[in-house]
């Protein structure tokens, strides 16, 4: 149970980050496809860190260079995303792909440069990023995404900056119409997606193991995070939610072989599954009352009124 | 009447133009990466090995960049025709997946001859192509993320089946993935006519010839045929569609059915000319060739006929790759171009714009003595 | 000049690909007057206001603000510079509170966190000053169209803005409400604010406007005082000549009933209750019966239901005596039924087939243009080429145009050529002078009557009382979804309809 308490956490925190940097490019009126390159690029760079970093480093300053990189690489990466759709006019969804696809082939380079070898595997240590409660083995990582969740809540609904980013996503017209500059809130949006989604593919791999093949990406949790996102309605709070949801049936994929649900006889790939399920449920049901930001996915064009 | 031709003539080449742009920048940064990686060996034991493709191992590289052009084909064909009909199919790897799916089970299972094989994949591809379309008609879903979704839920459906906790038929727990077909089920095996010993590979079969067919086929279709009339104008503007008395929700599922029947029968081709075996413990990404016929769709732009060239260049170039000496390159390198050739179409029509605008001024020059007559033709 | 402009606007030209939206156009605003800018569509009043806005650059030309020269880049600039505007299509966000809206831009913050109670002592102050009733917590998409509009208003007010633009703020109003919204410009001219008003409306100008500039075809063509010129000058000069008010037709002779249409229900999309509650009537052969009303009480819906477009919830349509309540669009189209759509662009045409491929849209699955499912260029060609000659559509490469480069003129001329056409027992036609300028307005007039005519049934919805008035032999009132009237318009006037269409007045047992 403690097991099952633990991943549900550790991965929950993942989707939850990762689906808020969704929420904030969507409520922008981009949408984010690229998430889970975003991860892999974020991930990367803060393991290089990690890995690079001399051993006798202090485990704090570790920690907050490894998270910075790793949210600055996140940044870099969705600025591609935002140049190419918000200046460009490009197809949001197919810029999504082309980045997903591009991460990958980039961070395999990249970590086997850095090895100098053939292996994608970079080794690392990740005790700087753990703590213990009450034998229940945490990572830093879930402090900082609560914290996150609650400045996100904040600075969508309780500041200037959240009501005009909302405005451009709805109505970038309208906003246009009283000063605000849509393709200025839109490349907020998106950097804040990349911030978010840095940070949580480095949250993704460091907790749990001491090696990653990049080779495998963060096997498609940028996409899973999606799901959290429209699940959650692209509400802060509700994405916590979602987020812990889904975290459950993950963790289950893991251990349920452990537990008393062994007797289901179900394998790891239904619980992976549910998921996905769940959410197309949801879709279904809310289809007809769609909580979307309206403009979402349409490229803002200054001479179309 | 020349004139009008011409006009057509300038549209097409400033797309072809617009994609060929493309790609010389997608190999410029792939150089200028090679030549980060590795300074020393990035122009001759680098860039020239990409350039060359298949052709530097001659004939054993060409017979790799065949087969694996087949099926690029294929998901190159789902996804442009999928864009024709103004949907976005990223869901082409979900149903490359099921298509692989039906085409094993068919082959090892039930050992059913190749051709069948091949249409119990194009089957399978089909449904899984249908659900998101259904989605879309009914509850106007966008269907990419019911494709995204779809795409995940069939890889896992897929693993859960082929797999079963290791004790699947159709898999051999010696290979950590389902049985050969060249020594398990021959029969399902795509003839090869000879292919395979011209090329000196063991699964250069007819494949490639079937996919050039189906996408003239498809371009048929969608460029002289009511049906393809249909679809388009679907695509184009759902409401005058509907207008015109045109079923736009029939042909919303009909078009994504197709999409995926494409990509399935994709599969089929790969698998049956025994191209490579299935991995069910692979859980963690979905077949590449889904999302690189993104990219061939993509470079084609969207044409049927354009798919098998973009195809053909994009296998050539990760045949390329994979010829890389890896102690002083990584192969992604050929990933890593194709990456960002997608990442460029994505906003290609801005380059075709700037092209085309280029293509009319230069007309304007040569034309000006043809001006006059214009006003004169309007006013009849 | 001794005279006190608050606004200058000196020989602005603004270009668009293909063409000049203003050329050389020069207005001059008096603080404290309500000036008038009259045009007809298409003649460059949005363009110019959305020059003096911020939205656009003009390549030409300078504005004074009290004298000197100011440049307008963005609406934050025109916003300290004092000027305001309400746009035709409201720039509200939907989802947000009528508060979030009026605040949107200019938000009471303490490092960075919005002070909605600040915000919100503010409006409620400004809506008691000036009698505009809202309720600050209700959202956009739950009030009506009228209240949309006085949350428009004060976003201006809020922002302490003293010149004021409305930009053609009474098309979608009641008479009742553009009442109210004259009386409510009167009170800022009291207070010393200067408007510009939008519009192609003669009575509204004479009502309540001190001077009019008057565009045509993206010139300025003069500014004249009201209170020395008349309805007819003001006509004369926007659109160049005297307007023929009067369609030339002989009396109708209708013959038999085609359309029959009872009780029909229609649900909204809009809201939960139904846009067409039970309307019965029937058009016969020869007669030009026309649905008036203002937008949106039902017109679109009731036009859906019977094209097909939409299911109908209740009720039955006929059509020359078959019940075609639940056919297809495909059949009704067989059967006789043509469609002059009401929204070119989103029903009418797909814009980027060419012409050709457009002008089969409703027949290209007919034998004479495929064969075995493959289409037949040739008799597709040949067909676009007659239609093209015959009703004179113009574009720059006949039946290869692609249509979305065409003009909207030509547009609408190739769709109404394209359903007369296929000879239609029954030719329905909304709004069909939409957007045209007076000569394009004046053609379709005289097609559609000669229509009526050759025998047809015509059943036309129009938003216009000119149009209503001197087209159809019989009218009907909608209103809210129901018929509140039917009228002769040789024995009715403009003012009585104007009443029903309001909702003041019903007859009894319409229905």
């Amino acid at each position: 149970m403690l097991l099952l308490i633990k991943y549900t956490l550790l991965y929950g925190i993942v989707l939850m980050l990762v689906a808020l940097g969704g929420m904030f490019s969507e409520h922008s009126g981009v949408i984010n496809i690229a998430l889970e390159g975003i991860m892999v690029i974020g991930g990367l760079a803060g393991v290089l860190v990690v890995a690079a970093l001399p051993a006798g480093t202090s485990p704090a300053i570790l920690v907050a260079l490894a998270i910075l990189v790793a949210a600055a690489a996140g940044m870099v990466y969705a600025l591609l995303l935002a140049f190419a759709s918000i200046h460009l006019k490009a197809d949001q969804t197919v810029g999504g792909t082309a980045l997903n696809m591009l991460a990958t082939a980039i961070a395999i380079i990249l970590a086997k440069n850095f090895n100098g070898s053939t292996s994608a595997k970079i080794s690392y240590t990740n005790k700087a990023f753990l703590f213990n409660i009450g034998g229940l083995e945490l990572s830093v990582f879930i402090p900082l995404g609560l914290v996150l969740l609650i400045v996100s809540y904040v600075v969508m609904y309780k500041t200037r900056f959240g009501l005009r980013l909302r405005a451009c996503g709805e109505h970038p017209q309208a906003a246009n119409s009283v000063g605000i500059s849509v393709y200025t809130m839109r490349y907020c949006g998106v950097l804040i997606s990349g911030l978010l989604g840095g940070i949580g593919g480095l949250a993704y791999v460091i907790p749990s193991v001491q090696t990653w093949n990049f080779e495998v990406g963060v096997a498609g949790t940028g996409f899973l995070a999606l799901a959290v996102m429209i699940f959650g309605q692209w509400k802060p709070i509700n994405i916590f939610g979602a987020a812990m949801f889904f975290a459950v049936f993950k963790s289950l994929a893991n251990i349920a072989d452990s537990t008393i649900l062994a007797q289901l006889g179900w394998s790891n790939n239904i619980y992976n599954m549910m998921p996905f399920i769940a959410s197309m449920v949801i879709l279904a049901f809310t289809s007809k009352n769609s909580m979307a930001p309206k403009a979402e996915g349409i490229p803002y064009d200054k001479s179309s009124r | 009447m020349a004139k009008n031709n011409f006009l057509g003539l300038r549209q097409k080449s400033s797309g072809i133009l617009a994609s060929l742009l493309c790609i010389l920048i997608g190999l410029a940064i792939g150089l200028v990466a090679l030549f980060i990686i590795n300074f020393q060996h990035a122009w001759g034991d680098g860039f020239i090995r990409i350039i060359q493709g298949g052709f530097y191992d001659f004939p054993y590289g060409v017979g790799k960049t065949l087969t694996s052009a087949a099926p690029l084909i294929m998901t190159g064909l789902s996804v442009a025709f999928a864009f024709k009909t103004g949907l976005f199919n990223i869901g082409a790897a979900g149903q490359y997946t099921l298509g692989a799916f039906g085409a094993l089970y068919c082959a090892l299972m039930l050992g059913l001859p190749w051709y069948l094989c091949l249409l119990a994949a194009t089957l399978f591809g089909a449904v899984w192509g249908a659900i998101p379309g259904i989605f879309k008609a009914y509850l106007n879903i966008n269907e990419v993320i019911t494709s995204i979704m779809f795409n995940w839920i069939g890889l896992y459906l897929v693993n859960e089946i082929v797999y079963a906790r290791g004790t699947g038929a159709m898999y051999d727990a010696h290979n950590t993935r389902t049985w050969k077909l060249a020594t398990n089920a021959p029969q399902a095996l795509i003839p090869s006519c000879g292919m395979s010993e011209l090329f000196h590979t063991n699964n250069t079969t007819i494949a490639i010839f079937l996919a050039i067919v189906v996408a003239i086929v498809v371009w048929v279709v969608l460029d002289k045929t009511t049906f393809g009339y249909e679809l388009k104008a679907v695509g184009l503007n759902k409401n005058a569609a509907k207008y015109a008395g045109i079923n736009e929700k029939k042909n919303i599922i009909l078009s994504m059915t197709i999409a995926g029947a494409l990509a399935g029968f994709g599969a089929g081709l790969f698998y049956l000319s025994g191209g490579g075996e299935w991995n069910p413990l692979n859980s963690t990404s979905l077949p590449a060739m889904g999302f690189n016929g993104i990219a061939t769709a993509l470079l084609a732009g969207s044409h049927p006929i354009g798919t098998i060239f973009s195809s053909l260049f994009i296998s050539h170039i990760t045949v390329g790759g994979s010829f890389l000496p890896t102690k002083y390159f990584p192969t992604e390198i050929a990933d890593l171009i194709s990456g960002i050739i997608i990442y460029l179409c994505a906003f290609s029509m801005l380059f075709r714009g700037r092209i085309e605008k280029l293509l009319l001024r230069d007309q304007d020059k040569t034309n000006v003595n043809a001006e006059p007559a214009k006003p004169k033709k309007e006013g009849v | 000049m001794a005279e006190d402009f608050v606004i200058e606007m000196q020989h602005i030209t603004k270009e668009f690909p293909g063409i000049k939206a203003n050329d050389d156009i020069t207005l001059q605003l008096r603080r404290g007057e309500v000036h008038a800018l009259l045009g007809e569509n298409g003649a460059g009043k949005s363009t110019l206001m959305s020059v003096l806005f911020g939205l656009y650059q003009p390549e030409k030309g300078i504005i004074k603000k009290d004298g000197k020269e100011v440049r307008i880049k963005d609406p934050n600039d025109a916003n300290d510079l004092g000027i305001g505007m309400v746009h035709q299509h409201f720039k509200l966000v939907e989802c947000f509170s009528v508060l979030d809206n009026i605040m949107l831009g200019v938000e009471p913050c303490k490092g960075g966190f919005l002070q909605k109670d600040v915000a919100r002592k503010k409006v409620v102050a400004l809506s008691e000053k000036y009698g505009l009733r809202v309720d600050p917590d209700a959202l956009v998409s739950e009030i009506s169209v009228g209240m949309q509009q006085r949350v428009e208003i004060l976003k201006m007010l809020y922002r302490d803005n003293e010149i004021l633009i409305f930009d053609e703020p009474t098309a979608v109003l009641t008479p009742q409400e553009i009442e109210e919204l004259m009386e409510i410009m009167r009170g800022f001219k009291k207070e010393g604010k200067s408007i510009l008003f939008i519009t192609h409306k003669l009575n509204e100008i004479m009502e309540v406007a001190d001077r009019c500039t008057v565009l045509r075809k993206g010139k300025g063509i003069g500014t004249v005082n009201i209170a020395d010129t008349t309805k007819e000058e003001l006509s004369r000069m926007m659109v160049g000549r005297d307007v023929q008010f009067e369609v030339e037709k002989v009396p109708a002779k209708p013959g038999e009933v085609v359309l029959d249409i009872q009780d029909m229900v229609v649900p909204s999309k809009v809201h939960k209750n139904n846009a067409v509650k039970g309307v019965s009537f029937q058009v016969r052969q020869g007669e030009i019966v026309c649905l008036a009303g203002i937008e949106g009480n039902g017109q679109t819906e009731l036009i859906y239901g019977l094209t097909g477009l939409e299911k109908i919830t209740g009720g039955k349509v006929l059509f020359q005596g078959k019940d075609i309540t639940h056919a297809t669009i495909r059949e009704r189209s067989k059967s006789g039924m043509s469609h002059i759509p009401e929204d070119r662009h989103k029903h009418g045409l797909v814009l980027d087939y060419t012409l050709e491929k457009n002008m089969v849209l409703q027949r290209y699955w007919e034998p004479e243009f495929q064969h075995n499912g493959f289409i037949r260029r040739d008799a597709v060609r040949r067909y676009s080429d007659r239609l093209i000659r015959e009703y004179d559509v113009r574009s720059s490469q006949g039946s290869e145009t692609i249509v979305r480069g065409m003009s909207g003129g030509n547009q609408q001329k190739a769709i109404i050529a394209r359903e007369i056409d296929r000879d239609p027992k029954l030719l329905v036609a909304v709004q069909p002078t939409r957007g045209l300028d007076v000569g394009a307005i004046e053609n379709v007039h005289k097609q559609i009557v000669a229509q009526r005519d050759a025998g047809k049934a015509v059943l036309l919805v129009s938003l216009e009382l000119d149009e209503v008035m001197n087209l159809s032999d019989r009218i009907l009132v909608m209103y809210e979804g129901e018929i509140v009237g039917e009228f002769d318009p040789r024995t009715t006037t403009v003012q009585e309809l104007g009443l029903y269409m309001a909702g003041a007045k019903k007859q009894q047992g319409v229905q």
